[in-house]
């Protein structure tokens, strides 16, 4: 950081005020907010009054966290299921991104226009993506049922969006619809390992694994590190293919923490107890994602 | 030998190619054919009967799912919904970002460091976190001041800026840290005041980047699911939430979804194809060089 202008010192202020506004309002406020909901007994009698909601200390986090009421084991089996989901999902989506990444590295007839193609799962909107692979997921009418029986896969159809499946199909099209990006910043990153050092390293006999492991990999270190930090942030907070695939109520085995957390605030109009759950979702994330960043700390080698 | 390897290598690579496009374009192929059948071919498919497995290539090829488009579903209502409020986001967006970006690439003061950690912060939480007092605070405005902001389009337009700010700025940053500064004080020599010099000087070099912060902010909202199920109603439903409607527990229309699927992904599609490079590189770029 060097010179700065130091005209008039409250300009740089003003400029960022409007900004500032619409965020205190939208995101620190009702953090604080939040906090202080999650305290109290909300519901659809005393919402236009909030204060008036009688305080009740830590009773709503002691219902969120409890083994012996419905809600409690709802929301320990949500919190479960995302933490499943999420590990397979990113684990998956970035083994298959790094592999396609090599792949497009490499020299062939009609490279660029794979390249360009890769990006399609990334854009298409949520809810087309989601609402699609609900179509193709369908049990009698939908594709995979038809090539997993003519492949002798399967006998009889079976039904993937209800019931212990659910969560596979969902974990599936999260992949499809994730690993684009993730592949496109990893390819960036291949692009940029000098040839000549490859190079190098092969006429000193390396093989091609310890190339790509001592060579190779350690350039794709930073933007992976990166990658998978808010690979964790976005796939802890998933929740729109869960409703596109599944609806409001996905069920046992696929309720995650913001379909619960929806349906307890805006079916059931227990906002205090939402509020208490979004607190432990975000613990949850917060913990994941700084244990994640010590083991590996992302931040500093993007300097290096 | 060794060109005997090659051709395998060569082979191989080819094969990895072919799947790679094959998996992409799977769904997309799919939504369209689906698009193009009738209601009743979809659901008399079959795959048990021989006669009637689900085909790529449809049996009678039809423009009804199209032409109906705002019948059972009203999509043409929600797809204007989306537009004013996307559109809403990317002007509102455009101006707080380009102002803000401005203050932090050109000046130098106490509580800018703060200030981007903030922006990188909000990253962290669940959209879910947000909803609940959210909800309460439109409840309790709407009390105090009689202003609907539920189910408004103001309302969306505002939440959804919100949400577009972190990044845009932080992206916007980056851009204009490109420009030379010599330019800005040439321009202040010459009497222009900051405002000036945004509006005259910094707005016509940026362009490439607010394009990209603009389609950024379109797309956000044209995506955004949790708010909108919650906050909008039928007047201002957005395209992500209505699409679902095509599925009831009465009635599967899975041939109209994919029209309105269709449809719905056309403008991100567009938009997408200008700015993708900077989008990528803003994602990872601008939040990692803090």
């Amino acid at each position: 950081m060097f010179s700065g202008k130091r005209v008039k010192p409250l300009t740089p202020y003003f400029l960022i005020l409007p900004a500032v506004l619409a965020m205190l309002l939208v995101h620190f406020f009702p953090i604080i907010w939040g906090v202080m909901i999650s305290f109290r007994d909300l519901d659809i009698f005393t919402i236009s009054n909030w204060t008036k909601a009688p305080f009740v200390g830590l009773d709503n986090f002691r219902w969120a966290f409890s083994f012996d009421q419905q809600e409690g084991q709802n929301f320990l089996r949500s919190l479960y299921n995302i933490v499943l989901y999420g590990s397979v999902t990113i684990s998956l989506g970035y083994v298959i991104a790094l592999a396609v990444a090599i792949l497009l590295n490499q020299k062939f007839f009609g490279r660029t226009t794979v390249r360009g193609l890769v990006l399609l799962p990334y854009i298409m909107p949520d809810s087309v993506a989601y609402s699609v692979w609900r179509f193709i997921f369908q049990s009698r009418i939908g594709i995979v049922n038809q090539y997993l029986i003519s492949l002798g896969l399967l006998k009889e159809p079976v039904v993937w969006l209800v019931g212990p499946r659910a969560m596979t199909a969902v974990i599936i099209a999260s992949i499809w619809k994730g690993w684009s990006l993730g592949c496109l910043l990893l390819l960036a990153a291949l692009q940029s390992v000098p040839r000549e050092i490859k190079d190098a390293a092969l006429s000193d006999g390396a093989t091609p694994w310890q190339v790509f492991r001592y060579v190779t990999f350690p350039f794709l270190k930073p933007v992976s590190k990166i990658y998978i930090l808010l690979s964790i942030i976005w796939n802890f907070h998933a929740f729109n293919q869960f409703k596109a695939m599944l609806g409001s109520s996905p069920g046992y085995y696929a309720e995650v923490p913001s379909t619960l957390i929806l349906r307890e605030a805006f079916q059931n109009f227990h906002f205090g107890l939402g509020a208490a759950m979004s607190m432990g979702l975000v613990v949850l994330t917060v913990v994941i994602a700084v244990v994640y960043a010590r083991l590996f700390q992302p931040g500093k080698t993007i300097e290096e | 030998m060794n060109s005997g390897r090659k051709v395998l290598r060569m082979i191989g690579i080819y094969v990895g190619a072919i799947i790679v496009v094959v998996v992409v374009l799977f769904p997309y192929l799919w939504m369209v054919s689906g698009s193009f059948k009738s209601t009743l071919e979809i659901q008399s498919a079959d795959f048990r009967d021989p006669e009637l497995p689900p085909r790529w290539i449809p049996r009678h090829f039809t423009w009804e799912n199209y032409t109906r488009i705002n019948q059972t579903v009203r999509m043409l209502d929600y797809f204007k919904n989306s537009m004013v409020i996307s559109g809403g986001t990317m002007l509102a967006s455009i101006f707080l970002s380009l102002f803000a970006a401005y203050s932090l690439s050109r000046f130098r003061f106490r509580l800018k460091e703060p200030y981007v950690g903030s922006l990188l912060l909000t990253q962290m939480f669940p959209g879910i976190l947000f909803l609940i007092p959210y909800y309460v605070m439109f409840v309790v405005f709407n009390r105090f001041t009689g202003v609907q902001l539920r189910n408004s389009y103001l309302g969306m337009i505002f939440t959804y800026t919100s949400f577009a700010l972190p990044f845009s700025i932080l992206m916007l940053r980056s851009f204009l840290a490109g420009i030379p500064r010599e330019i800005d004080e040439q321009a202040q020599i010459d009497g222009c005041s900051t405002l000036g010099i945004i509006f005259r000087i910094i707005l016509p070099l940026a362009r490439p980047g607010i394009a990209a912060v603009a389609i950024y902010g379109f797309i956000m909202a044209w995506n955004e699911m949790l708010f909108a199920s919650v906050l909008t109603g039928t007047e201002t439903k957005t395209v992500a939430i209505g699409l679902l409607e095509f599925i009831t527990t009465q009635e599967s229309r899975w041939a109209g979804m994919m029209a309105a699927s269709v449809i719905v992904t056309i403008p991100v599609l567009i938009l997408f194809t200008f700015v993708q490079k900077q989008i990528i590189e803003g994602l990872v770029g601008g939040a990692t060089k803090g």
